[in-house]
Parts: C-alpha cells; sequence; structure tokens
C-alpha cells in the first residue's frame, strides 16, 4: 500500500466545516442584505427579513411526496432522453478491455492490481461525465424550455425542485453504477488469469504504530533515507542496532487463524550496499516482545521477499531460539506470554545482513485476520464511487441553478479536476500543515514550507525585474499596495482551498481493494460518506437561494 | 360608475405595476409594463387584450411569481407574488405548452397532481376526469412530444385545472385549438364562472373574449388603455342603440320621421358595434396620441 | 424497413452494430507476440514487414484511441508520462508496466519512446528488485517490450540495437550474468518447467550469439537508415563484438553451465563426475577456440574492412577501414600528408574502438596452445579448490603453454587480460606448493613475467580468491 491509512479526524473536520460553512453562510447573508437595500431602498431590511422567513417556512415545509415526484420526474427524463445510452460505451469498452490487459505476464499479485483498478477506474471515469452532464444540465434545460414554469407554478418549494433533482440524478448515478459494477465485478472473476484468482481477497489489517531504533539503539522517529526520491519508506541498517518496532492493538486469540497461527504479513523492502550473496535475499528477524513484562523472544530468520510481500505464520507455540542463537529451551505462548493484558502486542523488526539495509514504513506490516471474500470490499469501492458520483451531482445541481448549462459543466469539472490534481498544490501556497506533511514526505524533506517568491503581483514583479526571490523588494507604497493584494489573494485561495472538495478519499477505496484489503471504514468508507454530507448541505441551499432570487426566465 | 354599487372581493389587485427587461450587463432593454394598476374581482371572467408584445404574459407571469416585478406591488389571492403558497388555489396555463415532452399524458396529470400534494386515489381520479373533460383520452398512454400543439394545449388546460383551483390564468387559451376546441374551451371557461371561479385570460381572439369575458383591460405598450366591463365599454356614450326585433318598414319609416323631426344624424342598420372595434380604435390612438390616459370604470384605476 | 416495429427496428441496428464488430475484431485485434496470432491487420503487418509507420494511423487500436481522447492524444500521453514517472517513484512496479504500454499505444511511432521504456525496464526496475529471478523477469520485460517496438518500426536500426544491448551486456555482463545466463535457458519461473521463455528464447543459442544476431539486423538496418545513437564505426562493430564476448563468455562461464546442463537431475558418482568433467573440458576446448577464430574473423574480415567515412578533424572527411592495407592506405591517401592524415585517422579509430585489443586476443585465443592453456589453468583452479595433486600437473602445463604463446606474440606482455591468465597459473601454481609445503624451484615457465609484474600478484589473488569462493 502506498498510503498510511489513517482514521479519519471526525470532530476536527466537523469543526473546519462549521466554520467554512458559518463564514460562507454569513458573507452571503450579509451580501445578499446589501444588494437588497441597494435595491429597494429604505424597505431593504423589512423584504430581506421576509424572505429570510418564506425560506426558512419552505425549509420545515418539505413534502416528500412532492419530492419524490420531481425526483421521478428528473430519473425518467433521464432514461428516456437515454443516458443509459453510457451502458453502450461500457460495454465496448470492456469487450476491447481484455485485448490490453491480458498481454503481460505479471506476478498475481500485480494481476489483481491492474485488473481491479482498471475496471474501479473505468467505472468512475465512465459514470463521472454522465452524472455530471445530467445534473449541469437538468435545470438549465429546464428553465429554457420553460417547463419548469409549470412547476414552479405548483405549490412545489424551489427547494424541492432542488433537491428532487439532487435525488433523482442520484437515482440514476447509483443504478448505471450498481449495474457497471456487478458487471465489471463479474468481468474481473471472467477475465483475470486463473493464477491470480487466489489473490481476490480482501485482507484485514490489524495495524500498528511504528517507531525506530537507529544504529545505536536510541529511539527515532524514522530510520534512514537510502536515496528514494518518494520518502514513505525508511530503512534500517542490518548487524546494528537499528529496529523497527510495530506495536499492535487488540490483539487476541480471535486473530489467530484456524490452525492456530498468528499471521504475520509484511512488505519490506531490500536495499544492498553491496551484491552480498545472490543466491538469497536479505535476511531479517522478528523479536516478540510483551509491552509489558518485556519479555522477548526472538523468532527465526526469514528473507524479504521484495515487491511481493510475504505471510508469516507464526505458531502460537514459539521457541525461544535466544537472542544469540542460544536458546533456553523454553516455549512461549504468543498470546497468553507475548500480549499485554490490554490486547498490545510488539514486533520488533531487525535487519540481520551487515551493510544491508531493510525499508519499510507503517502499513508494511500487520496481523491479517481472517481474510473477508473479494466481492466484500469490492463492493464497498463501489460505494465510494457511489457517494462520489453523488458529490458530484450535488455540486452540478447547485452550480447550474445560477449558470447555463454549458458554463455549469465546465465549472463543476474543473472544480472536479482541480480538486483532483491540484489541490495539494494550493495547500502547499496556502500553508496548509497536512498538505505541506504530504509533499514532505514526497520531496524527501522532514519539513516542508510554504512556497516562497510572495504572491502573483510580486511574483510577476519579480520576473519581469529579473529578481530572484531572496532579493528584499525596494520599500514604498507600491510594495505594500502589491503585498496587501496578493495577502488578499491567497486568503481567497485559501477559502477556495477550504471549498474544493477532498477527493483523495474516494480515489483511496480504490487503493485498498486493488492492493488486496478489505476498504477500512473508519479512515475511508466514514470519510467519504462524510465529506458527501458536508457538501450536502451547502450544495441544497445554494441551489435553493439561486433559484429563489433568480428570475426563471430564460434569457 | 361602477355598474353594480356594492364593494366586490378583489382576487387580484396590482398598484403602480413596472416591468423593466435588462441585459445580462444591466442595461436597461423593454419597458414590457409601466405603471399598470388593476383589480380583477372573485367570480368574474377577465380579458387581458393587447397587440403582441404589449405585456400581457409578462404581467401574468409577475402575478405568478415567475418574474419579479421592477416596481409597484402585487396582492393574489391575498399574497405576495412571491408566495408559493398561493399557488394552492392556482391553476395556470403557460402561453405555450411548456410540459415535460417525454412523459405520457396520464404521467403529465399524475406528475403535477404530486405536486399538490394529493393522493393516489385523488389522482387517479381526477386524471381521468380530465383527460375526459379535455378529450385526450385516447392518447394519454403517449408521450407529449408526439402530441399534436391542439392535444398539447388540452394537457396545457387539464394540467392547469388539476387542483380546482379558485383562480385560473389562463395564457392565450384558444390559439392552436380548432373550433370546436375553441367553443369547448369557451364553454369551459363559462363553466367555471358558474362554478364561481375567477379567470384571468389573455387573447387575441376578440370574438373570443367578447363571448366569455365581464371586463377586459386593452394594454399596448405596456401601458393600460382601456378598462371596464365589455358591454359598457362596447356602449357608445353619445350613441343611442334602438334595437328591434321585426320592425316593418313603415315602422321603420316613423322612426326615421321622428329622428329627422329631432335633428339627430342617424344611419340605420343592423348593430355592428364589437370589441375589434374597440380594440382596433384603442391601439390607433395610442399610437397617435401617446401617454393619454385610458377610459376606465373602474375605481382602483381612479384612486 | 417501414413495417417494422420501432422495437423491431432496433435489434436489426443491433445486429448490424455486432455484424460490423466481427470484421472489426477480425482486422484489428491485436498481435500477443507469437507469430499469425492477432487480426488480420496485424498478420498482414507481420507478412509484409510493415511498421506502423509506414501504416500511418491505420492501427485500429491507436486510431479508436485518439478518436476516444478526442484528438487530445498529446495530452493524455502527457499525463500517463507524469503517472508513470510517480509509480516508478512509488515501486507500483506493475501499474507501472501497465501505464507504459498505454504510452505506447498513444506514441507508437516515437522510436525514443520504444527505447527510454525498454531501457527502463530492462534496467532501472529490474534492478529495483532484491531476488535475482525477478530482476531477469524485468530484463526479460524490457527485451519483450522492445522487440513489440522493433515489430511496430520494422526499418529503426536503433530499437534493433537496443534488443541486442539487452541480449548481449544486459544478461552477460551485469553482476548477475551468472545467473541470468542460465536463466536463458532454464527460466526461474514454474510456468516453463525449466526451459526457456519462449517469448524471449526461442532458440537453443548462446544469448551473445542471439545479440550478435539482432546487431547483425540493427546494422542491415543501418545499411537503409540512419542510427542515432553512437558513432557509426562504433555501431557496426556490434555484432562481431557479441562474437568475441561470446567466446570470452564460454570460457567463463561455459564449463558450469555445460556440465550441469548435462548432469540434469541426475545423480553422479566419482568417476563419472571426473570423466564428465573431462569430457565437457574437451569439448568445451574445441567449442571456445572456433568461437575465437570466427570472433577474429568477424573482427577484422568483415568490420575490420567496412569502409567508414569519418569527419577526423573538424571539416575533414577521410574514407578508411579500420583494418587497412598499406596500398590502399596510399591508393586513398593520395597526396603524403593525405596518408599522414588516414594514418593517424586509423591509429586514432582503432584506438577508439579497442580494436588492436580485440584484435590480439582474438588471434592469440584462436592459437590451439592458448586454448589448451586457458583449459589447463581451468581445471588447475578446479583441482585445487579440490587440492587435488593434478592442480600442479595442470598448472604448469598452462604456464608452460602460455610462455610459448608469449614467445610467439610478445606483445601479449601489455595485454592485461592474457597477462592475468598467465600469472594466475603461476599463483595456483605457487598456492598449490604452499598447500604441499614446496618451495618453488629457482626456474619455473613465465618466470620473467613474474617477477617483473609482482606488484600486481597481490591484487590478481584476491581475485582468484574471490572468484574460486563464489564460483558456485
Ligand atoms: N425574457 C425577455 N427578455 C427581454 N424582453 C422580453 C422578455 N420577454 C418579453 N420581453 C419583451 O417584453 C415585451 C412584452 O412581452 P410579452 O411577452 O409580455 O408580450 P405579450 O403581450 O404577451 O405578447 P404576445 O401577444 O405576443 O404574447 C415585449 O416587447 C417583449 O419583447
Ligand atoms: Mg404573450
Amino acid at each position: 500500500m502506498n498510503f498510511d491509512p489513517v482514521p479519519f479526524p471526525l470532530l476536527q473536520s466537523f469543526l473546519l466545516w462549521l466554520l467554512v460553512v458559518g463564514s460562507a453562510t454569513c458573507i452571503v447573508l450579509v451580501v445578499s442584505l446589501i444588494a437588497t437595500i441597494a435595491t429597494v431602498g429604505a424597505r431593504g431590511p423589512v423584504v430581506f427579513a421576509n424572505e429570510l422567513g418564506a425560506m426558512v417556512g419552505d425549509l420545515v415545509s418539505l413534502s416528500p411526496r412532492r419530492i419524490f415526484a420531481l425526483a421521478q420526474l428528473t430519473f425518467r427524463e433521464a432514461v428516456r432522453r437515454k443516458a443509459l445510452m453510457v451502458f453502450v460505451v461500457f460495454a465496448i469498452l470492456f469487450m476491447f478491455a481484455g485485448w490490453f490487459l491480458s498481454s503481460s505476464n505479471l506476478a498475481p499479485e500485480f494481476q489483481v492490481k491492474v485488473y481491479v483498478s482498471f475496471v474501479l477506474r473505468a467505472i468512475s471515469w465512465l459514470i463521472l461525465p454522465v452524472v455530471l452532464l445530467l445534473a449541469c444540465w437538468g435545470i438549465p434545460e429546464d428553465i429554457r424550455l420553460r417547463s419548469m414554469h409549470t412547476v414552479v407554478t405548483k405549490p412545489a418549494r424551489r427547494l424541492e425542485l432542488v433537491i428532487g433533482r439532487m435525488l433523482g440524478y442520484s437515482f440514476v448515478g447509483l443504478t448505471v453504477l450498481a449495474v457497471m459494477g456487478v458487471v465489471g465485478w463479474g468481468w474481473i472473476n471472467r477475465q483475470l488469469p486463473e493464477s491470480a484468482k487466489s489473490q481476490l481477497i480482501c485482507r484485514q489489517p490489524i495495524r500498528g504504530e511504528l517507531t525506530f531504533l537507529d544504529r545505536e539503539g536510541n529511539p527515532t522517529k524514522e530510520g534512514i533515507n537510502v536515496g528514494d526520491i518518494w520518502m514513505f519508506h525508511s530503512f534500517i541498517e542490518g548487524a546494528t542496532k537499528a529496529r523497527a518496532i510495530w506495536t499492535f492493538e487488540g490483539v487476541g486469540p480471535h486473530v489467530l487463524d484456524n490452525e492456530g497461527n498468528l499471521l504475520l504479513e509484511n512488505r519490506f523492502q531490500a536495499f544492498r550496499s553491496h551484491k552480498g550473496d545472490m543466491r538469497r535475499s536479505i535476511y531479517f528477524q522478528y523479536t516478540f516482545v510483551n509491552p509489558e513484562t518485556n519479555a522477548r523472544v526472538p523468532y527465526q530468520l526469514k528473507t524479504v521477499d521484495e515487491g511481493r510481500g510475504r505471510t508469516d505464520r507464526i505458531n502460537r507455540t514459539l521457541l525461544n531460539i535466544g537472542e544469540s542463537s542460544k536458546t533456553d529451551g523454553k516455549k512461549y505462548d504468543i498470546i497468553d506470554d507475548m500480549v499485554s493484558k490490554d490486547g498490545r502486542l510488539t514486533v520488533e523488526v531487525a535487519c540481520v545482513d551487515p551493510g544491508q539495509y531493510l525499508g519499510m514504513a507503517r502499513p508494511d506490516l500487520f496481523v491479517r485476520t481472517a481474510d473477508l471474500p473479494f466481492y466484500y470490499g469490492y463492493f464497498k469501492a463501489v460505494a465510494c464511487i457511489g457517494l462520489m458520483v453523488l458529490l458530484v451531482i450535488f455540486m452540478g445541481v447547485s452550480v447550474s441553478t445560477f449558470v447555463k448549462g454549458p458554463v455549469a459543466t465546465f465549472l463543476t469539472f474543473c472544480v472536479v479536476i482541480v480538486s483532483y490534481g491540484a489541490r495539494d498544490f494550493m495547500g502547499r501556497i496556502v500553508g496548509d500543515p497536512i498538505a505541506l506533511q504530504k509533499a514532505a514526505q514526497y520531496s524527501g524533506l522532514q519539513e516542508m514550507k510554504k512556497l516562497e517568491g510572495g504572491g502573483v503581483l510580486e511574483s510577476i514583479y519579480r520576473i519581469l525585474w529579473h529578481m530572484n526571490p531572496t532579493t528584499e523588494l525596494p520599500a514604498g507604497p507600491s510594495t505594500t499596495i502589491m503585498q496587501f493584494i496578493d495577502t488578499g489573494l491567497v486568503n481567497f485561495l485559501w477559502l477556495v482551498y477550504r471549498i474544493l472538495p477532498n477527493f483523495d478519499y474516494f480515489s483511496e477505496s480504490l487503493l485498498y481493494v486493488a492492493n488486496g484489503f478489505d476498504v477500512r471504514f473508519d479512515s475511508c468508507v466514514l470519510a467519504c460518506i462524510m465529506v458527501t454530507l458536508a457538501y450536502f448541505g451547502p450544495c441544497v441551499l445554494l441551489g435553493y437561494f439561486a433559484l429563489r432570487v433568480r428570475e426563471l426566465e430564460a434569457k | 360608475m361602477s355598474t353594480t354599487g356594492q364593494p366586490r372581493e378583489a382576487v387580484i389587485e396590482i398598484r403602480n405595476l413596472t416591468k423593466i427587461y435588462r441585459d445580462f450587463w444591466g442595461r436597461k432593454k423593454v419597458r414590457a409594463v409601466n405603471a399598470l394598476s388593476l383589480d380583477v374581482y372573485k367570480g368574474e371572467v377577465f380579458g387581458l387584450l393587447g397587440p403582441n408584445g404589449s405585456g400581457k404574459t409578462t404581467t401574468l407571469k409577475m402575478l405568478l411569481g415567475l418574474l419579479f416585478p421592477t416596481e409597484g406591488e402585487i396582492k393574489i389571492l391575498g399574497q405576495s407574488a412571491s408566495d408559493v403558497r398561493k399557488n394552492e388555489r392556482i391553476g395556470y396555463l403557460p402561453e405555450e405548452s411548456y410540459l415535460y415532452r417525454f412523459l405520457t399524458g396520464e404521467e403529465t396529470l399524475d406528475f403535477y397532481g404530486r405536486l399538490f400534494n394529493m393522493t393516489n386515489a385523488e389522482r387517479k381520479q381526477r386524471t381521468e376526469e380530465l383527460l375526459k373533460l379535455v378529450k385526450v383520452d385516447h392518447a394519454r398512454k403517449r408521450q407529449l412530444k408526439e402530441y399534436s400543439k391542439g392535444m398539447t394545449r388540452r394537457i396545457g388546460l387539464a394540467q392547469a385545472l388539476i387542483n380546482h383551483p379558485d383562480l385560473v390564468l389562463l395564457d392565450e387559451p384558444t390559439s392552436g385549438l380548432d373550433p370546436l376546441g375553441s367553443r369547448d374551451m369557451k364553454d369551459l371557461i363559462l363553466d367555471l364562472k358558474a362554478q364561481g371561479k375567477t379567470i384571468v385570460m389573455c387573447s387575441h381572439l376578440l370574438a373570443d373574449v367578447q363571448d366569455v369575458c365581464d371586463r377586459i383591460a386593452i394594454l399596448y405598450g405596456g401601458e393600460l388603455k382601456v378598462l371596464g366591463r365589455v358591454d359598457e365599454l362596447l356602449k357608445s356614450q353619445n350613441q343611442t342603440q334602438v334595437l328591434s326585433d321585426q320592425l316593418s318598414p313603415a315602422a321603420q319609416a316613423e322612426v326615421e320621421a321622428v329622428l329627422k323631426k329631432h335633428g339627430a344624424k342617424y344611419q340605420v342598420d343592423h348593430p355592428t358595434a364589437n370589441l375589434e372595434e374597440l380594440f382596433l380604435r384603442t391601439v390607433q390612438e395610442s399610437k397617435d396620441r401617446p401617454g393619454r390616459r385610458l377610459i376606465a370604470d373602474d375605481p382602483a384605476v381612479k384612486a | 424497413m417501414n413495417n417494422l416495429t420501432s422495437q423491431q427496428r432496433k435489434f436489426v441496428y443491433l445486429g448490424a452494430i455486432l455484424l460490423l464488430l466481427i470484421p472489426i475484431i477480425w482486422l484489428g485485434m491485436p498481435a500477443d507476440g507469437t507469430p499469425n496470432s492477432g487480426g488480420m491487420i496485424s498478420r498482414l503487418r507481420q507478412e509484409l514487414d510493415l511498421g506502423e509507420s509506414d501504416l500511418g494511423d491505420l492501427d485500429p487500436s491507436g486510431a479508436a484511441m485518439n478518436l476516444a481522447l478526442l484528438g487530445l492524444r498529446g495530452v493524455a500521453a502527457n499525463i500517463l508520462w507524469m503517472q508513470a514517472d510517480e509509480q516508478k517513484n512509488h515501486k507500483d512496479w506493475g501499474e507501472l508496466r501497465v501505464t507504459t504500454d498505454s504510452i505506447i499505444r498513444l506514441q507508437p511511432h516515437y522510436v525514443k519512446v520504444w527505447e527510454y521504456n525498454g531501457w527502463n525496464l530492462a534496467y532501472n526496475v529490474s534492478a529495483e528488485w532484491d531476488a535475482v529471478p525477478d530482476r531477469y523477469f524485468w530484463v526479460k520485460e524490457g527485451g519483450k517490450f522492445l522487440q513489440r517496438g522493433v515489430e511496430r518500426n520494422r526499418r529503426s536500426p536503433d530499437l534493433k540495437w537496443h534488443v541486442g544491448r539487452i541480449y548481449g551486456p544486459k544478461i552477460g555482463l551485469s553482476d548477475e550474468a551468472r545467473f541470468f545466463r542460465r536463466f536463458f535457458y532454464q527460466d526461474p519461473d514454474p510456468q516453463y518447467d525449466k526451459g526457456p521463455d519462449p517469448e524471449f528464447n526461442n532458440s537453443s543459442e548462446d544469448n551473445y550469439l542471439v545479440a550478435k544476431r539482432w546487431f547483425q539486423e540493427a546494422n542491415d538496418a543501418e545499411s537503409k537508415a540512419r542510427q542515432t545513437i553512437m558513432d557509426r564505426s562504433i555501431f557496426r562493430s556490434y555484432p562481431a563484438r557479441s562474437q568475441l564476448d561470446y567466446a570470452a563468455a564460454l570460457y567463463k562461464f561455459g564449463f558450469k553451465e555445460e556440465y550441469d546442463r548435462e548432469v540434469g537431475d541426475r545423480k553422479l558418482t566419482d568417476e563419472e563426475a571426473k570423466a564428465l568433467e573431462i569430457r565437457v573440458r574437451e569439448k568445451l576446448k574445441e567449442q571456445t577456440r572456433q568461437a575465437w577464430v570466427l570472433g577474429l574473423d568477424d573482427w577484422t574480415k568483415r568490420y575490420g574492412q567496412e569502409l567508414f567515412s569519418v569527419e577526423y578533424l573538424p571539416g575533414i572527411i577521410v574514407q578508411m577501414r579500420l583494418e587497412m592495407a598499406e596500398d590502399e592506405l596510399r591508393s586513398l591517401g593520395k597526396t603524403p600528408e593525405g596518408i599522414a592524415q588516414l594514418r593517424r585517422a586509423v591509429d586514432q579509430y582503432q584506438k577508439m574502438n579497442n580494436y588492436r585489443y580485440w584484435r590480439t586476443r582474438a588471434l592469440c585465443e584462436s592459437e590451439p596452445e592458448t586454448a589448451e592453456a586457458h583449459w589447463a589453468l581451468f581445471a588447475a583452479s578446479e583441482e585445487y579448490r579440490k587440492q587435488s595433486p593434478a592442480a600442479r600437473t595442470f598448472a604448469e602445463q598452462s604456464m608452460a603453454l602460455f610462455e610459448k604463446t608469449l614467445e610467439k606474440y610478445p606483445e601479449l606482455k601489455d595485454e592485461d587480460n592474457f597477462v592475468e591468465e598467465a600469472l594466475t597459473a603461476v599463483l595456483v601454481w605457487n598456492l598449490y606448493l604452499r598447500l604441499e609445503g614446496e618451495k618453488p624451484p629457482e626456474m619455473f615457465p613465465l618466470k620473467s613475467l613474474w617477477d617483473e609484474k609482482q606488484a600486481i600478484v597481490p591484487e590478481i589473488e584476491r581475485r582468484f580468491e574471490r572468484d574460486s569462493r563464489t564460483n558456485y
């Protein structure tokens, strides 16, 4: 796994959400109050209050029947306008995909990864444009053809209209997704080479916390870098006191397999500073430590299976082979003797070969509990795609209430693309700690600073006058003004950065299954649900607000 | 000048209504309605007349809250135009049938029924009734895109009536209908009136208007030019019409002699004074003397 | 059609679509590498020797792709390149492999793209793996990838040369050569049942001979189209070099390989083993010498006779061969000045290509005595490791033969390779004597060389020890 699955910070995210939504609402309210006063004069506040009251009234008098009528209308529209033609594209893609995927005779694990991510990506990239177009064109077309006139002159609230549209498109999107998901699942099962089918599983890992000891045996936060561009893995040196130490929680008899073995799975990397013995891979050794009693039992040497990962079945009864190969002949029970009362187990990993290095990151060693069937994780990932589809629909419908179809499509498309591609970069500009940390990890630095060189105006100035970023700008009012505007722009960017949805979680869901893991609820599914929910309310309100303050006349 | 004398309940009150269409940049483009004031009373059939582009549809849309007035106020069924709750009691037939073309006739009515929160049974029953009423029963299972213009109009009318509205706003109800259809439409309007409903209609077909309307308003260039009861408006102030049945030539000669004696100019023929004349005259006068005030019998307007 | 219902009509359309799909599949299915696989177009391409560039955009997969991407081929390719780079950094090898294929589907005409990606797979990705079989797998992937590139760009000499590089030096000269050469005919993947991977190696030839064929093809293509890799005079040396490398590899790895191949899964008695050892040695002695003879021929008669026009000094272009007879030199050089210049050019190019070294080495190695000396030394080392007295006899035999060669070709005294071998013979002999507790006599063959090169003896001893340890 190329990322570290950490639990979704629910409370923190919620507070941030409140902050952003709250401030955005305040801004909208203040701006519209001013606008009302500007248009109707002194009666402005009264009109404004009335409007606000009416909106609140609408909010509390929603009728499910009307909403469902509108949703059904939307669904019928999509179906009868042949939105389902997307299935044809889908079918064609899958008919021919076999030609191009089956060529390579990669290791089974890779095959699974390639097939599963192909299917899930194909599904998301096919379904996204469809729902994007549907959601962004529905309301504008309704207005253009004036068919909306017959709806809003009925007691249907404009709020219901927005919700009904969203609901309808969600039905469409989810139906299409469900069919594609099932077909994709069948396709994987049929097309995947026989040899790789055993790898179609959902591992359920118990992941621990990872700390290190350096070569002198002092605790450190990470090992050493052996020159990788990507700093995700850090390395420990062989035949020194360097150790990687995992502490797992929630270990008990229930994590053992049917035969009573503890399954430890690792994906260590090997790095050789000299050729060494080329006939075998590098040796490493587990040492089991009871975090309470500090009882230590070293385990037999194992070789790294680089690039593939290996599962070590550790018999419940451990024979102490001794720290320096002198066995005291004592036997230990891995659960009873090595796990603390609160269910913690520490596993130390050492590299054995002198001058060679063993690389790892937190997800690279885990206790593997009973596997789940593949469909379990697969459909969870499909569900996460579904949540992403909903998110796109919410945004699309909401945007389409105040701009026309093409503009709405373009705008939503940009939001999706920018969120996917440039959000991290924006995070670095505005100095978001999470984005900085991610960038630091990638670039191999301990810490990443906010991007230097000033804002837009300052950069342009520096480029035109050939100044490098360290040169002081000449003091004076123009510099002050320039920097003031730049600060404003960066603050605006901060808002945009905060408003753009974080699509990382949705793409991660796919990685879990592609790598043969169950999609974790707390760090992925929950996050997807929360992100989608977080946008639902604001999108509905924005759409409602826009429909209410505008004339529904085609112009 | 009110003929009845007693105060009547106003269903629609329009005061000083102005609508200016602006373009994207906020520049004024058209003054579609200008300082319009009028009332529509409960139980009457009110006709809005005027040449093309005189602001009839715009006025209706403002009544419905589809457009926001630039100035002025509207009270409709005692509520403001932007309040959706008024829609419970309103039926609206748009100028052209802006319906969902991918729905079938039946689905269309069912859909609008649901927007009124009607129960399943109510909707079924009402759908049956209306499909029969507007005579598109045979095409109920076909999508509207396959309907002819007249059929679409009929479905449009049906959807306007689905909620037993107290106030029906009809924008050119007879356009696109065959003679039989417009006959039916007129009957229907009179029928609704008989049920005590209020009807506001726009139309160019003056004969139709003359047939069904109690009162009319004529707009020209967004301004109200004529407002009043149809019968009174057609009654010319300094003309007297003598109507008679089976007047013998002898009797006619006698009457002529009397008129001659009093020195009056007269003309003897069959009565022809009609709305068309009034309409054309109003338009001509408005063209000749822009800004001239209207002929009206309405206290609201005079106030 | 008018009397069909709309539903029937839709079925007719569906049927028509399916009917149209049949020719598309028949025409367009890509080949999977084996001959006569794939659709009509790819078969025709194989038959008529057409590369992509000859067909233009007709490759259905490519055209479809372009269409699907609405002509945004360049943008898509860019994104894929970025993706590939990230996957490389993240060590997502499986996905990198697929991305590489997608890139190539978008840019099938760019020889450099094939080159870069093939190289990346065979060299960079392969080196990232710890287990040698895994490394070999990626070398193969690179090789197969490049061969697909050749199929689509038949006229490019560059790609063929790169394929040759993988079969030749990548397998034969890397640190893992010992394993790679073996895997070449005994793939570590159990699915090949101890045979070679037919997609990569479908002959029973040595990897260097396969490389030689590819280099030869590259040369043939080069006669019609320019190569862009290196100086032409070096580029064209590769077939001959491969033959020489083959001969050298036979000596270095041949015995173990041949012996193990002969033994297979059998269990041999000591006698049988001994007899086999001798048989294999005899066989290889001749085989190696023949390889050198052929190598000498390739080097001096083929490669050496090629006419190159080289820009000797800026603006001065001369016609020359690496092996130039005096009268030809005169006739081409014309003026005395020109002759002198040409002589200098030949000299320079000979140095640049290590021409003289390989000529001498091949010449000397094709002498029966040298071959004899080599194998005697080889046997001596083997026997010494077993601490058998035969070590001494073999060593002495080898020393005598080396001395004879040296008398014949005194210039070999300055060829490191020869010197090292000769000294190793003396070293083994010395070591064995030490083992027996004997003192070396005053006089012995190669004594003058031994004395003269004492400075490098410790280094040679270290190397010998290491080789004996790692010679598994
Ligand atoms: N959406 C609009 N944008 C700009 N101007 C408009 C718009 N709708 C109507 N108008 C203008 O407003 C004026 C009144 O139009 P309106 O549709 O109310 O006329 P009408 O009386 O209904 O005419 P008709 O008898 O042709 O239906 C016209 O000049 C028209 O061009
Ligand atoms: Mg109109």
